[in-house]
Parts: structure tokens; C-alpha cells; sequence
């Protein structure tokens, strides 16, 4: 089978495929695929196997800090919007907004399924210093509208590590925590990719930034990685897996050409 | 460039195997990856950034450009220790 019918994206040029994957037509399409007979990010005839007592509520504290991560990314993502160089990365800034939002409501909507009646007091008592001084600076490089640096502590740094840890959790998780944070990972596969492509174009075009984001890299990754290292440890996974969210990490920041 | 005497490329006939991640018209180049143990046929490429496997309808070789749209990625196949390897292109 091939001819016009057929969609080679391999056949595109550079610019088309770009084009193409910022879309908010690839977007709709993209999502639809994983979403549309999802509720709250979960099949609707999932059973509940959630787990109790002190595992409970280890998966509790672990989900509020993925609220203040993905809290952090809306905040960043909407914020970016403004700072984005062209029209294209604002449109594609607009669908991480949306996830983002997404990634929020499902795991707020977790918590309550979990017991928990007043999550946003829960994150409050439970959110991590580390993961919230984070957020605050991301905040301000989104606020000085440093587009380098805030798209490289929020889409390199936040992400990558989000996206090993969603990864890790997600393979021993109860059946309705795995299929959201699943669904969450789908999503971050695009944010992760488009920060780490549009750095590494910016990058080639422009060596010297590489000095300012290692300043970014050296203030921000540790606080990231000590509370994701955190929620694994406290939900059991083994040094392996911990280990794994830092290689996950270091292989992105390694192709985009630090030490 | 490529420096492989010219045998013709073989030809693969792509099936949807239920990767959800792209819209519909494009999901047959793409497919989930099964771990370290899976191996890749001769039109296949790991990608690096998100660990999907990229497909062709034909044979890749070194030198190939090739997209993860799931990641939305570039990548130019490379030969590592003989095997083929997707390696990212800004
Ligand atoms: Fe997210
Ligand atoms: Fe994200
Ligand atoms: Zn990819």
C-alpha cells in the first residue's frame, strides 16, 4: 500500500515535521488515541485495588508531590507562553498547558478515590521544601522571561525526571495508579522531546548558552532528584530504580552536551 | 552518503500493533518497546528520547533520517558495535 494515502512521516522535510508534531491538530489526534474512553485517566470499569493503612499513605504523600510537580509544569507552561520565541511553540505551549492541567485534575481526582477530602491541605502538609523552592524559581526564570533557562529546568529537568519516576511507579502501582500515571507518561513523552529538541536547536545555533543553563543545571537538578529520590525510596523501589531516574536524566543532559 | 554496495532495500509491510500515541494515519510507524530483550527487525530504530520503536516501510541504513513523532524527535541511524542505533539530530 502506498501513494497519497499513505502518511510517511519519515518522508517529511525538518520544517513540515516540526510543523506538523507543534500542531494542535496532532495534538487532538495524538491524545484522542489514549484518552477518549478514559475518566479521569482511568478505564471507567477498573477495579480498585488500592493499597491500605502505611502503604496508603505512602502513595498519598507520593501523589501529592507529583501535584506540586505538575503544578510547577501549569504554572511554567502557561507562563511560557508569553515568553516563546514564534507562533508555533506558543501553539504547541498551549497543548502542555492542557496537560498539564490534565496531569492535576487526574491526580487530585486519585486522591480523593484514595480518601482524602481536602487534597489541596493534604499537598499543603505533605509537598517537599526541595520540589516547592524548585517551583519557585522556575516561577521567576518564567517570570524573567529567560526562555533558555525555564524551559530547561522546567522541560529537561522537571520532566525527565518526572517521566523516569511516573515510569518506575507506574510498574508496581495498584491497576487505576498505573493506568493514570500511564496516561501522564504518554503526554510527557511530547514535552520531554519538544524542550529537549528545542534546546539542543538553540543550542547548536548558539554554543554559549550551554554556560548559562549549566548555572540552571547546577542550582535546580539536585532539588529535583532528591525529592523524586525520595518518593521512590518511600514507596519501596529498590537503589536500582533510583538509580535509573538519575541515568534518565544524565543520558538527556549528556546529548545536549554537558559533561 | 552511504558507503553499502547499492542491494536493493527490502520492503515492510507495516501493521497497526496498538500504539495509541499518535494520531490514527501514523500509528503503524510506531511501536511500544518491550525492554532490553526485544529484539528490532531491520526496520526499526529505538529512539533515545522516549524509548519508542520507530519503524519504516522499507529497510533502514546508516546515514537514514527518521522521525519519533511521539517524542518528536529527529534521528539519524547510526552504526554502533555493528548494530543500528537512532541518534538525535537537533
Ligand atoms: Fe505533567
Ligand atoms: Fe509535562
Ligand atoms: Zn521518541
Amino acid at each position: 500500500m502506498s501513494g497519497p494515502a499513505e502518511h510517511d512521516p519519515h518522508a517529511l522535510t525538518p520544517e513540515a515535521f516540526r510543523a506538523e508534531v507543534h500542531s494542535f491538530e496532532f495534538w487532538f489526534g495524538a491524545v484522542q488515541g489514549y484518552l477518549a474512553d478514559r475518566a479521569y485517566g482511568h478505564r471507567v470499569d477498573a477495579k480498585d485495588a488500592a493499597p491500605e493503612g502505611a502503604d496508603r499513605d505512602r502513595l498519598v504523600t507520593a501523589l501529592c508531590n507529583y501535584c506540586v510537580g505538575e503544578t510547577a509544569a501549569l504554572e511554567g507552561a502557561g507562563g511560557l507562553i508569553e515568553v516563546a520565541p514564534n507562533r508555533p511553540t506558543k501553539i504547541f505551549l498551549s497543548t502542555q498547558a492542557v496537560d498539564e492541567g490534565r496531569h492535576l485534575e487526574v491526580l487530585i481526582h486519585r486522591l480523593r478515590e484514595l480518601g482524602v477530602e481536602d487534597p489541596e491541605a493534604e499537598i499543603a502538609r505533605r509537598a517537599n521544601p526541595s520540589l516547592l523552592a524548585f517551583k519557585r524559581r522556575l516561577l521567576e526564570l518564567v517570570k524573567g522571561g529567560d526562555w533558555n533557562a525555564a524551559l530547561f529546568a522546567q522541560n529537561v529537568i522537571l520532566e525527565a525526571m518526572e517521566f523516569a519516576v511516573f515510569h518506575q511507579h507506574a510498574a508496581e502501582a495498584d491497576p487505576i495508579t498505573r493506568e493514570v500515571l500511564e496516561g501522564i507518561i504518554k503526554d510527557e513523552r511530547r514535552h520531554i522531546g519538544f524542550g529537549e529538541n528545542e534546546l539542543g536547536r538553540r543550542i547548536k545555533a548558539d554554543p554559549g548558552i550551554r554556560g548559562h543553563l549549566a548555572l540552571v543545571r547546577r542550582e535546580l537538578d539536585a532539588l529535583v532528584l532528591e525529592t523524586f529520590e525520595e518518593a521512590l525510596a518511600s514507596l519501596g523501589a529498590p537503589a536500582s530504580a533510583r538509580e535509573d531516574l538519575g541515568r534518565s536524566y544524565r543520558q538527556t543532559v549528556e546529548r545536549l552536551g554537558f559533561a | 552518503m552511504s558507503h553499502e554496495p547499492e542491494v536493493p532495500r527490502k520492503r515492510y509491510e507495516l501493521e497497526d500493533t496498538g500504539f495509541d500515541e499518535v494520531p490514527r494515519k501514523y500509528r503503524k510507524y510506531y511501536r511500544r518497546w518491550g525492554g532490553e530483550s526485544d529484539e528490532l527487525a531491520g526496520n526499526e530504530v529505538l529512539c533515545p528520547v522516549c524509548k519508542v520503536v520507530v519503524r519504516s516501510n522499507r529497510e533502514v541504513r546508516e546515514g537514514d533520517r527518521i522521525y519519533c513523532m511521539a517524542c518528536m524527535t529527529r534521528l539519524r541511524v547510526v552504526r554502533v558495535d555493528g548494530r543500528l542505533e537512532g541518534h538525535v539530530e537537533y
